[in-house]
């Protein structure tokens, strides 16, 4: 079964000495964990001002990592990239973008032009529900429906809510890695298909070992664990591209 | 083979979100399919809002799954009668000791109201687990080494090693200063990398595996011990060696499944 996770972080990470620190250090835990390759967010871009931090960035990855680069739509000069036709050509294969932790409105004019640039060449967006909660990606899925979006950290608590959002919303999709309620993940299959759980951890500032390990004992129909373990990722990326 | 028992489990539903396997049938199994002997129990019941009525289900859940589940008899400061309803309960099959939940109560863990539950403890040679929350005004690992200290005789288990990562160094220090204080390591926050510092700074033989079923996946706390980077010796103390130790002849497997 190949296993990918969504949902890692590359580069040192304020608060803690990890061994991702550096790509070496990320694919010994990668190894360690039997996980095959991994969507990877460069720390410096997730705990600075992306507008600042892209010098540098623009060495060769291994093949296991797919970066994903995270996008700030702001007025000329206060955000990166300065159009989303620069995402686009780009082509990652997936985004991330953090209102919260950068201050700017998802779902305000400028934002909603980005969206809707990204919604039409496929490219899905990543949000942290953990940092912006699940009203505002529920307020952007409303506001453009045909954007894909992953929804990172949820937690165990809004169980509820997540359903209900993910009947209402085709969109958008779910990383499993802190669905941590007892046989939450097998619910939440239950409630909306395996097709839209997509396996990731969130380390190292989550723990990666215990959704592992659960994705070896899941109980579901073969198929659909391995639709959350890397083939829902791999549909979510694909969408647009058809 | 050193035993794999779970220090710190629930079975019931919670007032604050939904939980989609709240019985102990589920648990069993999926303890059975993932290799967890038994796991230690307080209702959520008992935790929330009436000890009595909870600790009675914690029982009923016991008595029919012997040798996989273990009760925690919930102890409430508030009530004067409790000592002697726990006196009563822990004779009953299956118990394992008292649990205290400080901010459930609103009691401080250090409060003179929680002695008797202690004094029980002592008593019976059962250890304690307390809920242990670094910052928390009722719970943090300080108010629960000062009720360790005052109990001497009796194992006090700080449930979720303080909880979030900002605490862990921290509890496994206090843990080094007070030779009856055990760290148990459940929580959404516990990562491999803190696990297996907590080893190296208060020792293998003081760390206790957890999952905080139902609230949490049991498979989720058991993958952080198994893919922890910990020698055979101290992975199987942590397991289950060292709670196996505490409760002496309290704990009887079903090994049939």
């Amino acid at each position: 079964m190949r296993v990918f996770d969504a949902h890692r972080v590359l580069g040192p990470v304020p608060g803690d000495l990890v061994a991702s620190a550096d790509t070496a250090g990320l694919l010994a835990e990668l190894d360690h964990l039997g996980i095959d390759g991994a969507a990877v967010t460069p720390s410096s871009v997730l705990f600075g001002d992306p507008a600042h931090e892209q010098e540098g960035r623009s060495g060769p990855v291994p093949e296991r990592l797919a970066v994903v680069p995270v996008v700030l739509p702001a007025v000329p000069g206060a955000g990166w990239p300065a159009e989303p036709e620069q995402v686009v050509a780009a082509a990652p294969v997936m985004v991330r973008t953090c209102p919260v932790r950068h201050r700017y409105a998802l779902t305000g004019p400028i934002a909603l032009r980005w969206w809707r640039e990204l919604a039409a060449a496929g490219i899905p967006v990543a949000l942290d529900a953990n940092e912006c909660g699940l009203e505002r990606v529920a307020a952007l899925a409303a506001q453009v429906p045909a954007l894909r979006i992953l929804v990172l950290s949820p937690g165990y608590r809004c169980l509820r809510e997540l359903a209900e959002l993910l009947q209402s919303r085709a969109g958008v999709h779910v990383e499993t890695g802190t669905l941590a309620g007892a046989g939450a993940v097998e619910w939440l299959a239950g409630q909306a298909g395996a097709h839209r759980l997509v396996f990731g951890t969130g380390a190292p500032l989550w723990d990666d070992a215990g959704p592992r390990f659960q994705l070896d004992h899941l109980r579901l129909a073969a198929h659909d664990v391995e639709l959350i373990a890397a083939g829902s990722f791999e549909l979510l990326c694909a969408a647009g591209a058809t | 083979m050193s035993p794999v028992l779970d220090a710190h489990g629930h079975v019931g539903s919670w007032v604050d979100f939904f939980i989609p396997e709240p019985g102990a049938r589920w648990l069993v199994d999926t303890n059975d399919a993932i290799g967890i002997d038994a796991v230690g129990v307080s209702h959520l019941v008992a935790v929330g809002r009436d000890a009595r009525a909870g600790n009675e289900l914690a029982l009923a859940a016991a008595e029919r799954h012997p040798g996989r589940i273990g009760v925690w008899l919930v102890g409430d400061p508030h009530r004067p009668d409790a000592p002697s309803i726990l006196r009563d309960q822990l004779s009953r099959p299956g118990v394992w000791g008292f649990k205290l939940h400080p901010d459930t109560h609103a009691c401080g863990a250090d409060d003179p109201r929680y002695d008797p539950v202690l004094d029980l403890a002592a008593d019976a040679g059962v250890p304690v687990l307390v809920h242990g929350q670094t910052g928390s005004p009722t719970s943090d690992p300080a108010q629960l080494v000062e009720l360790a200290r005052r109990h001497p005789e009796v194992s006090v288990l700080v449930g979720h090693a303080g909880l979030w990562p900002a605490g862990f160094d921290r509890a496994a220090r206090l843990a080094t200063g007070q030779p009856n204080l055990y760290l148990e390591i459940c929580g959404s926050r516990l990562t491999t990398r803190w696990l297996e510092r907590m080893v190296a700074v208060a020792g293998p033989e003081r760390v206790l595996f957890g999952t905080d079923a139902c609230f949490l996946d049991p498979r989720l706390g058991l993958g952080k011990v198994r893919y922890a980077r910990l020698s055979d010796t101290d992975r199987a103390l942590v397991l289950g060696g060292n709670l196996a130790r505490l409760l002496g002849d309290r704990i009887i497997l079903d090994r049939t499944t």
